[in-house]
């Protein structure tokens, strides 16, 4: 999904977050935003996601405005994502779930994307209990089960071990390559942003630099 | 020691001898403080809820406002409510004052505050976040309320049990807007009170021993429930 953003403006109370003249998303690539903290990446990723407001500006997702049926073909992790107090199986199904998608189907995505990241062992063990790693592999699979056509990454990989993190990568390109997907990532790690994305956006005070 | 021993062995005869107006007392009880805490649920939990999530100015107000509400004088409720409903009260043309009707509107003005407060406390931290994940997965508004449900359970039966448990356990309001007339407001709490100011101790203590049995009763079947040990 394209996705193209217009002299778009965020402001809590006086102070302008996210002051972008022009930007734009192409489907099937993934883009990297860093920049220090407090540059409004993460307010510029929900406003992308539908979870916040914009004052001024024009958003559109192949050419449409956000609406109902957009939003479900957009997901956005956080660098601490939320996972039900269910088992790890439940979380992973839940976006199949609600979109009364055939059971025989559901395990076969499930299977497929546990397998994928890692996490097919953790099945029946209780979400709430995993670790950081674990936890962030889990919300990626349950991101990428429905398979979402753009996925929004808030620091997907922060306070995680090399191994996982190398695990989340693959997982995420592999999506990329596969689904056409376009993924917004934020990152402090240059290193990391230069090795996945083919678009690296710096932002400073709400703005691209 | 001794009273309570006598208490005790009074309590065991009080349930097997299955007196009618004991039962009577146990069972009005229960159902008064049942029908109570459904009526404040339907009120406290949708309230709670969205209170809890929506962002509104004054927010940090009302939090204080509803804890000061959840610790709100039996006594004064009581006598509010009473006022309201005797004869010469703006309600008392509606002929409620010592009925059981009065005694559940008084338990439910004692215990919507606390089961909106649970509610609220546990939906302002945690809703957000609960929220967000409905949206980002493509939940619609019916599917996250029922998410944000699921995910609350253990604090909705929280707040469910700690109202029951205060309308079994009330008896300053329910004593005057009730009357403890006998046969039809004598609840077990003002059961305890009357023989303890009658010097009838281990009739009290016995009946005392039985609130406690329901309640734990309560809080098991709920526990169980809830948790599934």
């Amino acid at each position: 999904m394209n996705i193209q953003v217009t002299n778009l403006i965020k402001k809590y109370q006086d102070k302008t977050v996210v002051d972008m003249n022009s930007i734009g998303f192409l489907s099937g690539n993934i883009y990297g935003v860093t920049g220090d903290n407090g540059a409004g990446k993460t307010t510029l990723l929900k406003i992308l996601a539908g979870l916040e407001s914009h004052d001024l500006g024009n958003i559109v997702y192949n050419d449409q405005p956000l609406g109902p049926s957009l939003m479900k073909k957009i997901t956005y992790l956080s660098q601490t994502p939320y996972l039900m107090r269910s088992s790890v199986y439940e979380n992973i199904i839940y976006p199949l779930k609600i979109r009364n998608v055939d059971s025989k189907i559901i395990e076969r995505k499930a299977f497929e994307i546990m397998e994928e990241l890692q996490v097919a062992e953790l099945r029946d063990q209780l979400a709430t209990q995993l670790s950081g790693g674990e936890s962030q592999k889990v919300a990626l699979a349950r991101a990428l089960v429905f398979d979402p056509e753009v996925l929004l990454l808030d620091e997907p990989t922060a306070s995680i071990d090399p191994a996982t993190i190398e695990i989340i990568e693959e997982a995420i390109k592999k999506r990329n390559k596969l689904q056409n997907m376009t993924i917004i990532m934020i990152s402090h790690n240059i290193d990391q942003v230069k090795r996945m994305c083919d678009e690296i956006i710096y932002m400073k005070k709400g703005k691209r630099i | 020691m001794a009273l309570l021993m006598e208490g005790l062995k009074e309590a065991l005869l009080l349930l097997f001898r299955f007196d009618r107006e004991v039962y009577g007392i146990i069972g009005l009880s229960i159902g008064l403080s049942f029908t109570s805490t459904i009526f404040s649920a339907i009120i406290g939990i949708p309230l709670g809820l969205y209170l809890g999530i929506k962002p509104f100015r004054f927010k940090k107000t009302f939090t204080r406002t509803i804890y000061t509400m959840m610790s709100l004088p039996p006594v004064v409720i009581g006598l509010l409510v009473a006022l309201f409903l005797s004869r010469s009260g703006p309600l008392g043309s509606l002929g409620l004052i010592f009925t059981p009707t009065a005694m559940v509107i008084a338990q439910m003005i004692l215990i919507t505050p606390i089961i909106l407060g649970i509610v609220y406390n546990d939906a302002k931290q945690q809703g957000p976040a609960i929220k967000q994940i409905g949206m980002t997965l493509g939940a619609g508004r019916l599917q996250t309320l029922k998410l944000l449900i699921t995910e609350m359970r253990i604090t909705l039966l929280i707040a469910l049990v700690t109202g029951f448990g205060r309308a079994t356990s009330e008896v300053g309001a329910v004593m005057i807007v009730g009357g403890n007339i006998k046969g039809h407001t004598r609840v077990m709490t003002t059961y305890i009170a009357m023989n303890s100011s009658m010097g009838n101790y281990a009739v009290a203590i016995s009946m005392g021993i039985v609130l406690l049995l329901i309640s734990f009763m309560v809080n098991t079947i709920l526990y169980h429930y809830v948790t599934g040990e």
